[in-house]
């Protein structure tokens, strides 16, 4: 248990009906830490997300933001966090712009916010344009301008680059990175591993209601890494070096040595092999 | 309740139906409607009751040629048919033949044939609807009526000084032809009785019409009825709903309600805007068809009372529908529904279940204002309405409570 934790979940179990999609998760999340949450589709992260948005009580277990609990207190929590759902949800007719002075005006922060967070997410140029016009890559990143409004301390982000392009990813990622030196709490949902190791603190694996897997990304890398070498020599022989092993270190000195090798490379980390060695499922 | 967040609610719901005008299109066009009504029809046949006389609205008076009848009868026109009756002159050879009419029209066709040492035969062709042979009684009252006096007329013209027959009873009814033929029938039996009786053997007859104490059916204020009821139904049980659930499945519904903006505050951002712009327009349609009825306390009662009613149905379809085409639908089986009970109780005489409906009583507290008739019957329909308004408006906050913003 942590001593700084910002959201903390003990005990979390969720039923539809018999089937229980969050079955006995206990974590805690610190203070300004960005945390990866991943999983195949069912294994219970949008359930969590909903939990934590007030919008699914729980069957049994607590869940405390800030110390407040999300089913007695909600009414206090829901000024202090943004959501950023994997649907987009805006008003269409309206503008971008638009869209966003109305939210702010319902948290109550004045209208030249909306045109800060249209910049920050790159979308002043777009922002008087009606929302119904706008890409599947522009609305994600609407909705992040929408969560970013009232500089919440706590986001939930459920696959916030889904759609986005490479220079738009980095953007939020970007952004979420100075909401955490703020002093934010962050929980994104992803399916992308490098997004995870990019930016997060830290990673929760579910699979089945569970979480099967809980640490850095560093750490789950070298838990789970292959520190195996494949070398093509010269002649067009492949050979593989076991780094673990005297034998291997020396084997691929040797070839080195000589010169012959045609091509080296490191085997990365693969998040698919590891997530079946962990849970034993095929990720979507 | 925060002041800042209602306005931001009210803004919002005002700011979408800018955004997509057919709300406010359907909403102009109400009120054009009742603009037309009202200047298409001078309000004098408004007070006397009704426009459409027996299912005709326009009689054609043809005729080949004027003579003294023709004359007298275009003299004698009532008030009340005035913009009725239609003399029309046409030739000699389409008397007695169809003339195509528009529907909703008859005609009554005249012509004298004159036969030297003969009398005259004023021929008289009645064209009424197929099915209807009763449709222009009205007209043909006045006509015969009228007839007899133009006859008389003549009559003490070409032999003055001569003992003729006094006028007969003319009331406003058809009495006096019954009547007259009763003395003639008399006149006939005394004069062929044989012997000096003294005691006449048919007895004389009166005859008492009396109304059943009802009102003919105003059908300009029961038009405006329809418009103003139509107005409350279509902002409370179409758009609330409607608009609603397409904020539910669009998930914008569920952004509002995880912002500081309580679930209070965005129901009663709704209860304010949606019966605010129904009671706007109904009031507006009723005044442009009668200024003076927004002074009376009874229309503001039974226009509060039935958009308080739709409103609750509206919410309680809102808070059950998941997406909009449920909305939609689920106002359509609602109208659909209310209207075959009503029918249905209406047409084999069921008692009290149609009580139960807000569309039994709202129609007729606001004809009874519109038309200025209210009666003690109708203020216990309000109370009737108010009770089922305030039974819907709890129902859809009850739903509403269980189902929840998703």
């Amino acid at each position: 248990m942590l001593t700084d934790a910002m959201i903390r979940i003990a005990g979390l179990r969720v039923l539809y009906g018999t089937f229980a999609a969050v079955d006995g998760i206990d974590l805690d999340i610190r203070r300004g830490e960005l945390f990866g949450l991943l999983g195949p589709n069912g294994a219970g992260k949008s359930t969590t997300i909903r939990v934590l948005i007030g919008q699914r009580h729980p069957s049994a277990g607590n869940v405390t933001v800030g110390g407040l609990d999300v089913v007695r207190e909600w009414a206090s929590i829901k000024p202090t966090f943004g959501y950023v759902p994997d649907r987009e949800n805006h008003f269409e007719e309206f503008t971008g712009r638009r869209n966003l002075e109305f939210f702010g005006q319902l948290y109550n922060v004045p209208k030249l916010r909306a045109a800060e967070v249209l910049k920050m997410v790159e979308l002043d140029e777009a922002a008087d344009l009606p929302v119904r016009g706008y890409s599947l890559g522009m609305r994600k990143k609407l909705l992040l301008a929408r969560a970013l409004l009232h500089e919440p301390q706590v986001l939930y982000l459920d696959e916030p680059t889904a759609n986005l392009d490479i220079h738009s990813a980095e953007v939020v990622h970007r952004i979420l990175r100075e909401r955490v030196k703020a002093g934010a709490t962050i929980i994104l949902t992803t399916h992308d591993m490098d997004e995870v190791e990019k930016i997060c603190d830290r990673v929760g694996i579910m699979a089945r209601g569970k979480l099967v897997a809980l640490d850095s990304p560093l750490a789950l890398k070298q838990q789970h890494t292959e520190r195996k070498v494949d070398a093509i020599r010269d002649d067009g022989e492949r050979f593989v070096y076991d780094l673990d092993t005297p034998v291997g270190r020396n084997d691929l000195a040797a070839l080195v040595a000589t010169g012959r090798a045609l091509s080296i490379r490191t085997r990365e980390f693969d998040f698919h092999a590891t997530f079946l060695k962990l849970t034993g499922l095929a990720f979507d | 309740m925060r002041w800042y967040i209602l306005k931001t609610l009210l803004k919002k719901e005002f700011a979408r139906h800018l955004a997509n005008r057919g709300g406010i299109a359907l909403a102009f066009l109400l009120v054009a409607a009742a603009v037309l009504l009202s200047v298409f029809a001078p309000r004098e046949t408004a007070a006397a009751g009704t426009s459409m006389v027996g299912g005709v609205h326009h009689c054609y008076i043809d005729f080949d040629r004027a003579t003294p009848l023709v004359k007298h009868l275009q003299a004698n026109v009532p008030p009340e048919l005035k913009a009725q009756v239609v003399f029309r002159e046409i030739p000699p050879d389409r008397i007695g033949t169809l003339i195509e009419s528009q529907p909703g029209t008859g005609s009554i066709q005249l012509t004298t044939k004159h036969e030297p040492g003969k009398r005259s035969v004023v021929q008289v062709y009645v064209w009424h609807p197929d099915g209807e042979p009763g449709a222009l009684a009205p007209y043909e009252q006045w006509l015969w009526k009228a007839s007899r006096g133009a006859f008389a007329l003549e009559a003490a013209e070409k032999e003055p000084g001569a003992t003729l027959p006094d006028a007969p009873p003319f009331g406003s009814d058809n009495n006096w032809q019954v009547l007259e033929s009763h003395k003639r029938f008399q006149d006939q039996v005394e004069a062929g009785r044989k012997g000096d009786a003294v005691m006449p053997l048919v007895p004389d007859m009166t005859i008492n019409r009396h109304g059943l104490g009802g009102k003919v059916l105003d059908f300009r204020a029961a038009i405006a009825t329809g418009m103003v009821v139509f107005a409350l139904y279509f902002t409370c049980v179409y758009l609330l709903p409607t608009l609603n659930c397409e904020e539910r499945e669009r998930g914008v519904l569920l952004a509002q309600a995880l912002t500081p903006a309580s679930p209070t505050e965005l129901l009663a951002a709704k209860f304010v805007f949606y019966p605010v712009f129904g009671l706007g327009l109904a009031a507006t349609l009723a005044a442009v068809y009668k200024p003076d009825v927004l002074s009376s306390l009874f229309f503001w009662l039974a226009l509060f009372a039935v958009g308080g009613g739709f409103l609750g149905i509206g919410m309680t379809i809102a808070a059950w529908a998941k997406t909009q085409r449920a909305a939609f639908l689920g106002g359509m089986c609602y109208l659909l529904s209310v209207s075959m009970l009503l029918l249905i109780c209406s047409i084999n005489g069921i008692p009290y279940l149609s009580y139960l409906a807000v569309e039994f009583h709202g129609p007729r507290i606001l004809h009874a204002a519109l038309s200025g008739t209210v009666q003690t019957t109708h203020w216990r329909h309000l109370a009737a309405a108010v009770g089922l308004a305030v039974a819907w408006v709890f129902a859809a906050g009850w739903v509403f409570k269980r189902r929840g913003w998703q």
